[in-house]
């Protein structure tokens, strides 16, 4: 496996100690080291990563708020270890916390961590259902019948139409590569929507039968450019 | 002081968890100097941020630039002040005014300048060592 990251992150002894076990591994490329969320934007704005190692606590802007502008979903490994941020974290899907200084196999830990998991999930995005893995047992699921899937740090929450939900090992991201495209859009980082169930948008929510789901600034051109606008 | 080479082991100040960095570094003297190196270079700006958060009364600020500095004492050893930055964070939680924490932060404050002394000690002593391996 050879994942592609950027390291986010102003103290220099730290940065250059993540680069190092980075290319220990062997398994993780650094595309870039940025000492601040603007320039590590600036990036991203024109780069995909797989994984960005992120400090929160920076000069001029919360590394959080880097994953709120960026159109992507990377895995993100937070190299602080404030409980404060716990909440945060699992808003936006991190696989792990690195408390820094950290050891080499704390680092292969965290890294073994967001390997992706690929038999938890049986898709074909050219057929009109999918199957997941839940309670020891696969489940069909047609692509009718659901209403939007959610993200819960390393699972996700398939809501259905006949008010079911299903629990499974996985992420959105993953699943945006497998689920139908024809039926399916990634909205926000912990959203992907049916959109033939949605039932009105305004201003940064969708409305899909009572739920109300955010759609960040990132997604909402692709949300516009994939309704049926007349 | 106890720097000296012995065989192929560098001995470490006192102060500094020597078995701590082995955990961190193994036996590579060479990028353990560079290390020591980065955290120089940081130093001045690291410190200059808690003694501003200090003086300009900012509780938070100067919680926050402490728990910025608290690894670096991890990286180079320094495990005892990275801990009594833990303290002082959390002294911080507790403290209504910046004049509460007087006592405590004239303690880590000479720790820091301590520290840093130990560490460009430690560094030049690393630079020896390592021309000698070489």
């Amino acid at each position: 496996m050879s994942l592609s990251c950027i390291i986010v992150e102003d103290l220099q002894v730290a940065a250059n100690y993540l680069r190092n076990c980075c290319e220990k591994s062997g398994q993780v490329e650094v595309r870039g080291h940025f000492s601040n969320v603007t320039d590590a934007l600036s990036f991203l704005n024109s780069h995909t990563v797989d994984l960005i190692f992120l400090d929160v606590e920076m000069p001029g802007a919360n590394g959080f708020e880097l994953l709120d502008q960026i159109a992507f979903s990377p895995k993100v490994i937070l190299t602080t270890a404030k409980s404060e941020y716990a909440y945060n974290a699992f808003q936006y899907n991190v696989s792990d916390y690195l408390m820094k200084p950290f050891t080499y196999q704390r680092f292969l830990e965290a890294l073994a961590k967001i390997q992706p998991s690929k038999e938890t999930i049986s898709t074909n995005s050219a057929t009109d259902h999918i199957y997941i893995k839940t309670d020891g047992k696969l489940i069909r699921l047609n692509n009718d019948s659901i209403l939007y899937i959610e993200s819960m740090g390393d699972y996700v929450k398939f809501v259905t139409i006949d008010g079911k939900k299903y629990i499974t090992h996985n992420t959105i991201k993953n699943l945006e590569e497998k689920v139908s495209k024809q039926h399916f859009l990634k909205v926000h980082r912990s959203y992907i929507v049916n959109l033939h169930k949605i039932d009105d948008m305004r201003e940064n929510l969708l409305f899909i039968k009572g739920n109300e789901i955010p759609v960040s600034k990132a997604n909402k051109a692709d949300v516009f450019r994939r309704l049926n606008i007349v | 002081m106890n720097n000296l080479k012995t065989g192929n082991t560098f001995v470490f100040n006192p102060e500094i968890d020597a078995n701590y960095l082995n955990s961190l570094y193994g036996d590579d003297y060479m990028y353990l100097q560079e290390v020591f190196e980065a955290v120089l270079d940081d130093y001045q700006s690291l410190t200059d941020h808690i003694e501003y958060s200090y003086s300009s009364g900012n509780l938070a600020a100067l919680r926050s630039a402490v728990h910025k500095f608290k690894p670096v004492f991890g990286f180079v050893g320094l495990t005892a002040v990275q801990q009594l930055c833990q303290d002082f964070e959390k002294t911080c939680d507790q403290a209504a005014s910046p004049g509460e924490l007087s006592g405590d932060y004239e303690t880590l404050k000479n720790k820091i300048f301590q520290s840093k002394q130990i560490i460009e000690e430690e560094k030049k002593n690393l630079e020896v060592f390592n021309n000698n391996c070489s």
